[in-house]
């Protein structure tokens, strides 16, 4: 270790990048800001053109020479649509269109040609919308839809209602908006650089006193965040007052042009007032209220809309904030540089572990922290696009699963088990993992010490044959146990019926569709205990048998003293993987019993898989599994003091 | 009895008989499977039973015989079904996963044997316990990642990337074990020869450690082989299927196609069981090398 790094020099470097990151992300809000306010405002000038468009077309009366007159003036009025046509349902018709494709010998009216369809199927989407927010009398579904060109501009749908029904749609295209001008990197340069400098100065005076330094940078950038964030949020007032006037404009100008081609249409129709204040509403055809009829802005409606954006705003720099001062104090109080010197120090380590521990991290913890973090919530298949914090449940999912001790009831007909139940579950999963271990062992080490014998006959071609069932895919194995076990034409009932028995319906009572999945296991998994034992004996060596011999020991006394002691080293990890494969062997559940009947013959993992994926509870399902994770945490543990597998690592 | 006490030795009956009778109840399920692929047919009985049926004709539908022999399954599997390209897919698949697995593996577990630096403990213990994340825990999130974040749904490189992490913990653990035992003073000595770390760990270490190595190629190569939820979570496409799902395609569901499923089982179990019979001695020396710690 060479002196110390001065501290000046460390916070100096701190501060600019701390800064840096600060006004980086802020600058990067600003941005996203300004975007997210074009974008809306783009989309609600076009959705008031839409709708006034549509009421246009109603009072035409949907369909006909007026409609067609009418489409046309409006299009003359509004030039920043690109192209209008109205579809109706009825003969499948193009009532008018002003698409420059519809021209010549495709000009309205015509019946929709067959490549035409996806218009058809959009009109028939609204109507449908339309219908089930009538009937349920709330606004579930959106009534227009809005879709990004890629050439640039909107295509926007709205339906046409005639007499309180949806006869027809009406499709607009708009054309591109220019892009809105940025600005604000003058100020974030200067929130950048400000604070730099004035620390250039305060080191001058301080020294190189820790404390007082770093302190000094916190507050400087703090105060330099602060302020630009300031500007942030007056910036987006200003393109929200933009909007608005925006919004305003167009309705204006919508109202006049709609008024002037009303008045050309033959008279003796009865009209409606316009109004042109419900044209600038959400997708859902509900007014923002924003504006009365004559355009003057609702101020306090609007103070409410602006309070939610700069909410948001102001929660992200400050979070900019924290994320500034944390590279700050990191980078000032030394531990970066300390961090890089062990970096350095031992970069070969480092470079031959980051492949597979980037690789871990990013697939295998990340993961499963994100899991951890789903266990609080109540995330289903319904709200997967809403944030956490929404839908946040804090243990009710923890307390739902562990909480229900519900396992069984006693009725007049005797105890009925509620299958479902975690703890049934669990006390299903323990029996499951004990009968497959102990089958496994037993009968791998008897074959184990039976295959050492010397001189026996045939003992190459018993093994290989032994330990098929371990070189097979466990998910064929399991379907093909699962074909044995057919009630009907499976080997298993043939046999019973050889000896006068009666077939057995397998999968239609727990205890024998137990057995059935035990023995699918058992068959598999002997296996790997024999030939792990087999290596074991192998490596004994034999004068020790020999030595016992010459003092007269017992074959069971050589048994006991020589033959288990030099087992254990291998066996005791061996079964500790074993317990935990068979803990979590979801393929043969899954695939030979499926947890019938009724979920009786489920194991924890399986059950959890059906939570997430056939009944779409992934919260729910990732705190099952985190119960699961616990279990296996706290056995893994427990085992790791008794046999003390991972000492002198 | 005195005998057999003397030489300590069984008499060696008994010991054929308890080998024969288990091996009978290992092999049958197999023959079944060769009896069902040749049989022709899509039943998964070996005869179609009368109506009142004798014993003898009990007895013959448990013999793992086909009652008319024809390859009519494998030929229609390959030429009718889609399996060819569901087999090129695992294929490519497992290809990947190995050589991917085995590069992580080999590196990583070289660093834990040989270098002492911090984080070296928790890094080991953190891949002890990532073995028991459930993975319904981190299957939801994976698609997230994958799908929605990395944009590789319906791509092979999302389940090879899955693949090659998830051998990971397993074949560090036992290519550190292995790697522990081969001495030090071999680097030295090479070390003090001038050859680079690069040089000794490609050089020296890794053809010593050739058969932990084949334990973790034969590890990758299985994992990716055999897996079929995560295969069957992302890939949505029926061309881009791998091995597992189609064979399941076959009789999941109201699908009861046995016949083309134990063809298809016997030419997916083909290779891997034969790497596997191939690769056994190095399988026990590099497990029992991992867990005795020589």
């Amino acid at each position: 270790m060479t002196q110390a790094p001065s501290h000046r020099r460390l916070v100096a470097m701190g501060i600019v990048l701390g800064a840096a990151v600060g006004a980086g992300l802020c600058f990067w809000l600003l941005g996203r800001a300004r975007a997210a306010e074009a974008r809306s405002r783009e989309e609600r000038i076009a959705i008031v053109s839409l709708q006034a468009l549509a009421d246009v077309v109603e009072e035409a009366g949907g369909s006909g020479d007026e409609v067609r007159a009418a489409v046309t003036g409006f299009a003359r009025a509004e030039p920043e649509l690109r192209s209008i046509r109205v579809i109706v349902f009825e003969g499948l018709s193009l009532e008018a269109s002003t698409h420059p494709d519809d021209a010549g010998d495709r000009a309205p009216p015509r019946r929709l040609s067959s490549e035409e369809k996806p218009l058809y199927d959009q009109g028939q989407r609204l109507r449908a919308a339309f219908e089930t927010n009538q009937q349920e009398g709330a606004a579930r579904k959106a009534e227009i839809e809005v879709e990004r060109r890629s050439v640039g501009g909107l295509a926007l749908a709205a339906p046409v209602e005639i007499d309180g029904a949806v006869a027809g749609v009406v499709l607009v295209e708009t054309a591109p908006v220019p892009p809105a001008p940025g600005g604000g990197t003058a100020a974030a340069f200067i929130t950048f650089l400000a604070p730099v400098l004035l620390l250039g100065v305060a080191g001058l005076l301080l020294g190189e006193k820790r404390l007082a330094l770093n302190v000094t940078a916190a507050v400087l950038i703090v105060v330099a965040l602060a302020g630009y964030s300031r500007y942030v949020v007056g910036a987006l007032e200003t393109a929200m007052r933009a909007t608005e006037s925006a919004v305003a404009e167009r309705m204006q100008g919508a109202a006049d042009a709609a008024g002037g081609v009303l008045a050309a249409l033959p008279a003796g129709m009865e009209r409606r007032e316009l109004r042109p204040s419900a044209w600038d509403s959400d997708t859902y055809r509900k007014p923002l209220g924003l504006h009365s009829d004559d355009g003057r802005l609702d101020e306090s409606k609007f103070a409410a809309a602006y309070a939610g954006a700069s909410g948001w705003v102001k929660r992200k720099a400050t979070g900019s904030g924290i994320a500034a001062l944390a590279v700050l104090l990191f980078v000032g109080l030394g531990g970066a540089s300390r961090l890089l010197g062990t970096l350095r120090r031992h970069r070969h380590a480092y470079a031959y572990v980051a492949p597979a521990m980037v690789g871990m991290i990013v697939l295998v913890f990340f993961p499963f922290f994100y899991g951890l973090a789903l266990s609080f919530t109540d995330q289903n298949i319904y709200n997967t696009e809403k944030p956490f914090t929404e839908i946040w449940v804090g243990l009710r999912n923890f307390v739902d699963i562990l909480g229900d001790f519900s396992v069984a009831q006693r009725t007049p007909d005797g105890m009925v088990f509620n299958f479902q139940n975690f703890y049934w579950t669990l006390g299903f999963t323990v029996l499951w993992t004990i009968a497959n271990v102990a089958i496994g062992v037993t009968v791998g080490l008897v074959l184990a010490l039976i295959l050492n014998t010397k001189g026996l006959a045939l003992r190459p071609i018993y093994r290989v044959l032994l330990i098929l069932p371990w070189a097979m895919p466990n998910y064929i194995t399991a379907l093909i146990w699962k074909g044995m076990f057919h009630q009907q034409f499976g080997v298993a009932n043939q046999i019973i019926q050889i000896f006068g028995g009666e077939p057995i319906a397998w999968f239609e009572g727990t205890a024998t569709s137990f057995s059935a999945v035990l023995a699918t296991n058992g068959w598999l998994s002997f296996p790997f205990m024999m030939v792990i034992s087999l290596g074991a004996l192998q490596s004994i060596p034999a004068d020790l048998y020999e030595a016992a011999r010459v003092d007269g020991a017992t074959r069971w006394q050589q048994f006991r003293g020589i033959t288990l002691p030099s087992l254990k080293p291998a066996l005791v990890p061996a079964v500790i993987l074993s317990v935990i494969w068979t803990f979590n062997m979801f393929n043969i559940i899954y695939l030979v019993s499926a947890g019938e009947p009724a979920h009786s013959t489920e194991i924890l993992i399986t059950q959890a898989y059906k939570y997430a994926f056939e009944q779409y509870r992934y919260g729910y399902a990732a705190a099952y599994s985190t119960v699961i994770f616990g279990i296996l945490l706290v056995y893994g543990t427990w085992q790791n003091r008794v046999t003390g597998a991972t000492e002198g690592i | 009895m005195s005998h057999g006490k003397r030489t300590g030795e069984f008499p060696h009956l008994p010991m054929h008989a308890v080998l024969l009778a288990i091996t009978a109840v290992t092999v049958y399920p197999i023959l079944w499977v060769f009896t069902v692929a040749f049989s022709g047919k899509q039943s998964l009985a070996i005869v179609d039973l009368p109506p009142d049926p004798t014993l003898y004709d009990r007895l013959r539908s448990i013999v793992p015989w086909p009652a008319a022999f024809s390859v009519s399954n494998f030929t229609s599997v390959w030429m009718d079904q889609p399996f060819g390209r569901w087999l090129l897919n695992s294929a490519m698949v497992a290809a990947a996963t190995t050589v991917l697995g085995v590069f992580l593996a080999c590196t990583a577990g070289y660093a834990f044997s040989r270098f002492r630096f911090p984080g070296r403990r928790a890094g080991l213990m953190s891949f002890l316990v990532s073995q028991m994340f459930p993975g319904t825990l981190t299957l939801v999130p994976l698609y997230i990642i994958l799908v929605k974040w990395l944009g590789l749904g319906s791509n092979y490189m999302g389940l090879i990337l899955v693949y090659a992490t998830t051998s990971i913990p397993f074949c560090v653990w036992m290519l550190k074990g292995y790697f522990d035992t081969i001495p030090k003073e071999l680097e030295e000595s090479a070390l003090m020869d001038g050859a680079s770390p690069a040089t000794i760990f490609l050089r020296i270490i890794l053809p010593l450690a050739k058969p932990a190595v084949a334990v973790t190629a034969l590890f990758s190569f299985m994992t990716a082989w055999n897996e079929f939820i995560l295969a069957l979570t992302f890939m949505d496409k029926e061309v881009m299927y791998t091995a597992p799902v189609g064979l399941r395609f076959f009789v999941g569901g109201f699908s009861q196609q046995w016949g083309y499923f134990a063809a298809g089982s016997i030419i997916v179990s083909i290779p891997v069981v034969a790497l596997f019979m191939y690769l056994q001695k190095y399988l026990v020396s590099g497990l029992t090398a991992g867990a005795v710690k020589g």
